[in-house]
């Protein structure tokens, strides 16, 4: 074991897999603070650079750009207020308030130190616990998932903003918005009309950058004296105090510990990933927190909990890939097929035939999380210099950026059609006060929890299944005590103005 | 001269006004997403089922629409018991003075659909060109620096992107028809 674990830290630790990790720790940090521009696709477009690489180096590069990746979503949500990456949703919840109020430096320091000590503790969890919970999650059947994404769902419900019937209804809109174009199970067109724009499908990536991107920056010329002054996003002094906040980071363990935990878990169960990490993370923070009303308004616990919780998602992914063969998010399936590409198999037995592999990837994970931190702390002022670019130039570019980054996923003229709608509709469903995590989170959910609807039926038509299998029931429970806590919550905080008014 | 008590009445009382004609807009929201969900509800039921499962591809569909409709039924009742008529009627005033005080948003709303419709045939280097460049100045303050900086990074975003994207990522935009 300990001639593996040597043989393969030696091939990350040489000089040529160092400098092109760094590379790709750049690159990552780069790609995903442009907003329209995802981990994956960052990952996507890294892998025919390793095609000619050794197995090692080429997926410790791959590593280097998804942690860089992961960490590279919280720049232009924190500067801009729009996720860089779906995992950076929950971010912009607090961070960018946080810059807004004059503190941009902090912001983003407290989401790096999170990012890093996320990716640390969830290397360690990998190293430590692979087996145990990857077998957890393998024997999760479709009545588990399907109950576990009505769990998830009902995290919708602590998201809600003002209204919380306008936050459900948001949710609904995403699940409806996931039923369009070929049903998952039988590949039957939904919903299209013969538009050929609707028949594959809404893309998630597009309904995201429309949603988020464009509407946001739609409302950033809403003020057109500002736009016209050339003021720009954040103007007040930075302050980094990038070792005052790495304690202020660990001086919150039980936080920061709790989200990695939180990113670990749900990076292992196939089919979530960071995207849904940070925004539990978050919502665990909020319950957890002495002080829930200070979330949302730029408190550094909802920062730490969203970053270390969607890095912490890294670490976890590789569980059920390394032990299973079976890959937690897109991410992982780009890993996985890179591997393929070289003729390893992936699979309970990739430890043991290629152990050095193994052990030179954990040491991989460990390398990137200190490479993203070096070329963050050390290019954290050029990042910054974003906030001092003028509305009237930024915007423009930026919409370009999702132009792009839209096209680019699947090189079709139809999405930018789509684009265009969905941004219209997100803008004016933000002027309606309607809150668009909830319909992001519901795009997401919405075809994992009707393929194991029906999966589950398809084995065994007995509905009541859902409730005598114990997992599936405590995961039922969970949900119905989760919304029943947000309604009594929502009613004492009502009935506490309606006091205060008198 | 007005009593203090009025001078703290305006604004309240403009506040007030502008509460209700948000909230007589997300009344019509709820009634135009009502509409569109009982609308695919009913759709749904006409998509195939199959003879290997339970549950067709219209199932689950019916289900999230059932839902919706459910939960916008019930939000319209909600805004009918919080809204009084005096707010619908003023309501297309309130709204043509939030859409005047946005025109900004609305000229960049046009531009952008104007430059997803002319990717396709101009390409993609010349459309976003004219985008940036038109967009940047209609924002900017007028000044020369501005023109200049704007006309740099309109040739940067278009043909300099188009030119990344195609030598290093080997992805090629939109070239025009």
């Amino acid at each position: 074991m300990l001639e593996a674990f040597f043989s393969g830290a030696g091939q990350v630790f040489s000089p040529d897999t160092l400098i092109y990790m760094l590379l790709g720790s750049i690159a990552g940090v780069v790609a995903a603070a442009i907003p329209g521009f995802t981990v994956t696709m960052a990952i996507v477009l890294t892998l025919p650079l390793t095609f000619a690489m050794d197995p090692l180096q080429g997926i410790a590069v791959m590593l280097a750009v998804y942690v860089g990746g992961y960490t590279g979503g919280l720049i232009s949500a924190a500067l801009l207020g729009i996720p860089g990456t779906p995992s950076a949703v929950a971010t912009t919840f607090d961070a960018f308030p946080m810059a807004r109020a004059g503190e941009p430096g902090r912001a983003l320091s407290l989401g790096i130190w999170a990012s890093f000590f996320g990716t640390v503790i969830s290397t360690v969890v990998l190293v430590l616990a692979a087996p145990p919970l990857a077998i957890f999650a393998v024997r999760l059947g479709p009545w588990e998932y399907f109950s576990l994404i009505v769990f998830a769902l009902t995290i919708v419900a602590s998201l809600v903003g003002r209204s919380v019937l306008r936050g459900l209804i948001a949710g609904a809109i995403g699940l409806a918005i996931s039923t369009v174009g070929p049903d998952p199970i039988m590949g039957r067109p939904r919903f299209d009309f013969g538009i050929e724009m609707l028949a594959p499908g809404l893309s998630f990536l597009i309904v995201l950058i429309g949603i988020f991107a464009i509407s946001q920056l739609l409302s950033e010329v809403e003020d057109a004296r500002s736009v016209r002054s050339g003021t720009a996003l954040s103007t007040k002094d930075i302050e980094f105090r990038t070792w005052a906040v790495m304690r202020e980071v660990l001086m919150r363990p039980v936080n920061l510990v709790r989200s990695s935990i939180v990113g670990v878990l749900v990076g292992a169960l196939p089919g979530a990933g960071g995207s849904i990490a940070n925004l539990i993370a978050y919502d665990q923070a909020k319950r957890g927190s002495k002080t829930p009303e200070r979330f949302g308004k730029g408190t550094p616990e909802g920062v730490v909990a969203s970053e270390a919780g969607n890095s912490a998602t890294a670490g976890g992914g590789l569980i059920p890939m390394i032990s299973l063969g079976i890959p937690g998010s897109a991410v992982d399936a780009i890993l996985m097929a890179s591997l393929m590409v070289h003729g390893i198999s992936v699979g309970p037995r990739l430890i043991l035939d290629n152990a050095d592999l193994v052990y030179g990837m954990f040491v991989a994970m460990v390398v990137s999380s200190f490479m993203m931190l070096m070329v963050c702390v050390v290019s954290m002022r050029a990042f910054l210099r974003v906030t001092e670019i003028p509305k009237w130039l930024i915007v423009p570019a930026v919409i370009v950026c999702c132009v792009v980054g839209s096209y680019a996923l699947n090189n079709r003229i139809s999405d930018l059609y789509l684009l265009g709608f969905i941004g219209l509709a997100g803008y004016a469903l933000r002027a309606l006060d309607y809150p668009l995590a909830p319909l992001v989170l519901g795009v997401i959910l919405g075809p994992i929890a009707e393929t194991n609807l029906r999966r589950a039926l398809m084995t065994d038509a007995d509905w009541t299944l859902f409730l005598t299998r114990p997992v599936s029931l405590l995961l039922l429970i969970a949900a119905a005590l989760s919304i029943a806590w947000v309604v009594w919550k929502h009613r004492e905080t009502k009935k506490k103005r309606e006091t205060a008014s008198q | 001269m007005p009593a203090p008590g009025s001078q703290q009445s305006g604004p309240q009382q403009e506040e007030q006004e502008s509460a209700q004609a948000g909230e007589v807009a997300r009344l019509l929201s709820y009634a135009v997403i009502l509409a569109a969900s009982v609308f695919l509800f009913f759709d749904a039921r006409g998509l195939p089922t199959s003879r290997w499962e339970v549950l067709g591809a219209g199932a689950f569909p019916q289900l999230v629409f059932g839902l919706l409709s459910v939960l916008c039924a019930l939000a319209i009742v909600g805004s009918l018991r919080k809204l009084n008529l005096a707010a619908v009627r003023g309501f297309a005033g309130a709204a043509l003075g939030w859409l005047r005080t946005r025109y900004l948003v609305l000229v960049m709303a046009a531009c952008f659909g104007l430059y997803l419709l002319a990717i396709p045939q101009l390409g993609f280097s010349v459309a976003t060109f004219v985008f940036l460049l038109a967009t940047q100045l209609v924002l900017a303050p007028r000044r020369w620096t501005s023109f200049l900086l704007a006309l740099g990074i309109a040739l940067l975003f278009s043909f300099g992107l188009n030119a990344l994207f195609a030598e290093v990522f080997d992805v090629f935009l939109p070239r025009g028809s």
